[in-house]
């Protein structure tokens, strides 16, 4: 797993890539608490280059929908697709995340 | 075999190098002190040769201008014999140089027709200055001194040659003639005046001519006879041509020799015409026609440089022998510490940490290692003993997981078939449990008479967290599935307590399914959870997809469920699975997938629920190879074998 984290006018953009399971969700959680106690609340995750996610990796989604809630903060997934969106659907997590098709689109929905 | 040491690498450089300076800056001395040298002897020899000649040149430059003063005298007018021999007594008086004197008249004719010879002679006796007849016996005519400046007409030098007469000393004599002017011009040969020298004094000096230890100088007369030598007995009786006569001389030799009496000066490189090979320097004394030579012999000359360069070698090769020395030193003291830290090394890789190190420590980089090595060894001791411990520590964590992995096997339902005593079922499920505890179960239970309850789950996550949140969620499911209430209401029910208070946001996927014994109806809500199979009686395989996804367990708190319903018919069959089976990874990184769990429901399906069940693991267990299980595979398969006869 790799994560690129750049910052838009509006909002910071997680790129995750490579797989997101139990091995790897620590680091991601990392990543994201830093960025959010760094004072982020408005957050884009574009999930385009992951291959795959399991529930740790689905757990850790929830932590940062949490985190930004607790901040009045937003969260938009951009790029939700093929394999990695079939999970988010089968686990209905379909109506609890926004999803957009692009980061701009994303960026737009915040 | 060792391999080559440093030692012994430093001291085939060193010596490699030293040698090849050693040898360059000798053959460079050599040659240049050896040029040098050979200038420097060439200037005094050339030296010595211009004073001795000049020397030489003066003695007889002056006894030859008081022979021609005094043939001038007699020239100028006529004396009678009495004046005759006062004139010579007077020269030999005021020229000490000059052994003897004589006046040899022309013969004349005297009276009686007889030819008179006139020739008075003084000489030098005991001191005084004698007077020597001549005797009318002694034809002087015919002898050489008078002879030949007759026909020469002018002054001429003898040959050296023995007096045997006035004390065996070698002599020269110059003859000057001396003419009278006759009217008709020409000059009447009258005479020849002759001064006899001796050359002791002239032995004396050449042989005191010393060049180096063991060169000489030599004097050869105009036909190359040795005036002096080194060697008494060659005096007179040897000469340049008959020297080498033993060797064969050959045509060199001879065209040397000939060189040297040639009345020029110069020097002649590597001869060997005095024997030993010699350096010679030669230069002709004019008024006699003598050459001088001065013989170096080679070997003196090049002696010197020889030492020189033997001694710049012994103090170069004790140098190198001392460099080399030291480099041994050096390179054992470097190596020697080194090979104690190999030896330290090898303790330690024993695992003996308390290995003694080299107690010397220098200041040098060698120190630096030792010291360096010495914090490595500590460093390392406490990280073993740190990893030890914590590896004690993860030893108990591992051993208590296993048993709360045994605990949550044991509270899996494993009485199978479930209901002994009626019919209506048969089912069969399994859990085959990854290494790391897992938050997968299965669970079925009775509810009253017509109802049963069928569910199967799997926690996000890995580990005890998940462990307990499964434990909690089965007992939840298990005392909220109630006579009367649909799946729906245990699910929303279960939800609304588990998202309570979930600070981890956790969550678990369930399906589960309330299966009305009677009928075969199968009411069911499915939370996010891997679609179940229904194999049907005539062999079709479906998906049970709903239109619309459920949210999983334990996310939000006021999510309401909704059911969805089947009916079974007798024999049909329900395969539920987690997604162990489906994300199983091969080696290439290939998942099971759904296509193949199908493709396997088709291939067991004569095999009874059991068989099915163990089949499939084994399936998905090859397909990994191997690959690690990373996910538990749990498997519930239920048929429906409708109300008994």
């Amino acid at each position: 797993m790799d994560i690129q984290i750049s910052h838009e006018q509006q909002a910071s953009v997680v790129a995750v890539s490579g797989k997101l399971d139990t091995l790897t969700a620590p680091a991601y959680e990392k990543a994201v608490t830093e960025l959010i106690d760094s004072g982020t609340t408005q957050m884009v995750i574009d999930f385009a280059e992951l291959s795959y996610i399991s529930s740790a990796g689905l757990r850790s989604l929830l932590v940062t929908a949490k985190m930004l809630k607790t901040k009045a903060g937003k969260l938009a997934l951009a790029n939700v697709t093929g394999g990695v969106r079939d999970v988010f659907e089968m686990a209905g997590f379909g109506s609890i995340f926004a999803m957009y098709d692009s980061v701009p689109a994303a960026l737009e929905g915040l | 075999m060792k391999g080559r040491t440093i030692a012994f690498r430093l001291i085939l450089a060193v010596s490699v190098c030293t040698t090849a300076i050693l040898f360059a800056v000798l053959g460079f001395d050599y040659l240049h002190s050896r040029a040098s040298l050979e200038r420097e002897i060439d200037r005094n020899a050339h030296n010595l040769t211009r004073a001795s000649v000049f020397h030489v040149e003066t003695v007889l430059m002056s006894v030859q201008a008081a022979t021609e003063t005094l043939a001038r005298a007699l020239e100028s007018a006529h004396f009678d014999s009495g004046e005759v021999r006062h004139l010579l007594r007077s020269s030999l008086e005021a020229n000490p140089a000059i052994f003897g004197e004589a006046i040899a008249f022309a013969p004349a004719l005297d009276d009686d027709g007889r030819e008179r010879l006139e020739a008075p002679y003084f000489h030098r006796r005991d001191g005084h200055i004698e007077f020597v007849p001549v005797e009318q016996a002694y034809a002087y005519p015919d002898k050489d001194w008078f002879r030949r400046p007759r026909e020469l007409r002018r002054p001429v030098w003898s040959e050296p040659y023995f007096d045997e007469g006035g004390g065996n000393v070698l002599m020269v004599t110059l003859s000057v003639p001396f003419f009278e002017q006759e009217d008709s011009g020409e000059q009447r040969f009258r005479g020849v005046v002759t001064a006899d020298l001796a050359l002791d004094w002239l032995t004396k000096l050449v042989s005191e001519i010393k060049v180096l230890d063991t060169g000489y100088a030599v004097l050869l007369s105009p036909s190359g006879t040795f005036i002096t030598y080194p060697d008494a007995d060659f005096i007179l009786n040897e000469s340049l041509f008959t020297l080498r006569e033993d060797l064969g001389s050959g045509e060199q030799l001879s065209r040397l020799g000939q060189r040297l009496i040639s009345g020029v000066e110069g020097s002649v490189n590597h001869t060997d015409l005095f024997g030993e090979p010699a350096r010679l320097h030669f230069a002709p004394i004019e008024p006699a026609g003598w050459t001088l030579v001065l013989v170096l012999p080679e070997e003196e000359i090049y002696d010197d440089v020889r030492n020189l360069a033997l001694t710049t070698l012994s103090i170069g090769v004790a140098g190198t022998l001392m460099m080399l020395l030291v480099v041994v030193l050096i390179s054992r003291s470097i190596t020697r510490p080194l090979g104690a830290l190999v030896l330290a090394t090898r303790e330690i890789a024993a695992g003996h940490f308390d290995a003694p190190l080299p107690t010397c420590i220098t200041d040098d980089e060698v120190g630096e290692l030792t010291q360096a090595f010495g914090t490595m060894m500590r460093e390392l001791s406490d990280h073993v003993r740190q990893l030890t411990l914590t590896t004690a520590v993860k030893e108990r964590i591992e051993s208590e997981l296993k048993i709360a992995h045994d605990i949550q096997m044991s509270i899996l339902p494993k009485m199978f078939p479930p209901l002994p005593d009626r019919d209506e079922i048969d089912l069969y499920a399994l859990v085959e449990p990854a290494k790391e505890v897992g938050g997968d179960f299965y669970d079925f239970f009775q509810i009253d008479e017509e109802h049963f309850c069928l569910v199967i789950a799997d926690v996000s996550g890995k580990g005890v967290p998940a462990s307990l949140f499964m434990a909690v969620t089965k007992t939840l499911i298990k005392a909220t599935a109630k006579s009367g209430r649909s799946s729906a209401e245990v699910m929303t029910r279960v939800n609304a307590e588990l998202a309570q208070d979930n600070e981890q946001s956790m969550f678990v996927t369930v399906f589960c399914a309330i299966l009305d014994l009677s009928s075969g109806e199968v009411i069911y809500t499915n939370a996010g959870h891997n679609p179940p199979f229904l194999i049907r009686a005539d062999g079709a395989i479906e998906l049970l997809v709903s239109g619309s996804s459920q949210l999983v367990l334990g996310v939000m708190e006021d999510v309401v469920y909704r059911t969805e319903s089947l009916t079974l018919s007798k024999g049909e069959r329900l395969f539920l699975y987690t997604d162990g089976v489906t994300e199983a990874m091969n080696p290439a990184n290939q998942a099971f997938g759904e296509a193949r769990v199908v493709q396997e429901l088709e291939r067991l399906r004569e095999l009874n629920l059991r068989e099915t069940t163990q089949a499939m693991v084994a399936s998905v267990q090859d397909f990994a190879g191997s690959e690690p299980q990373s996910d538990d595979i749990t498997i519930m398969l239920i048929e429906y074998q409708g109300l008994s006869d």
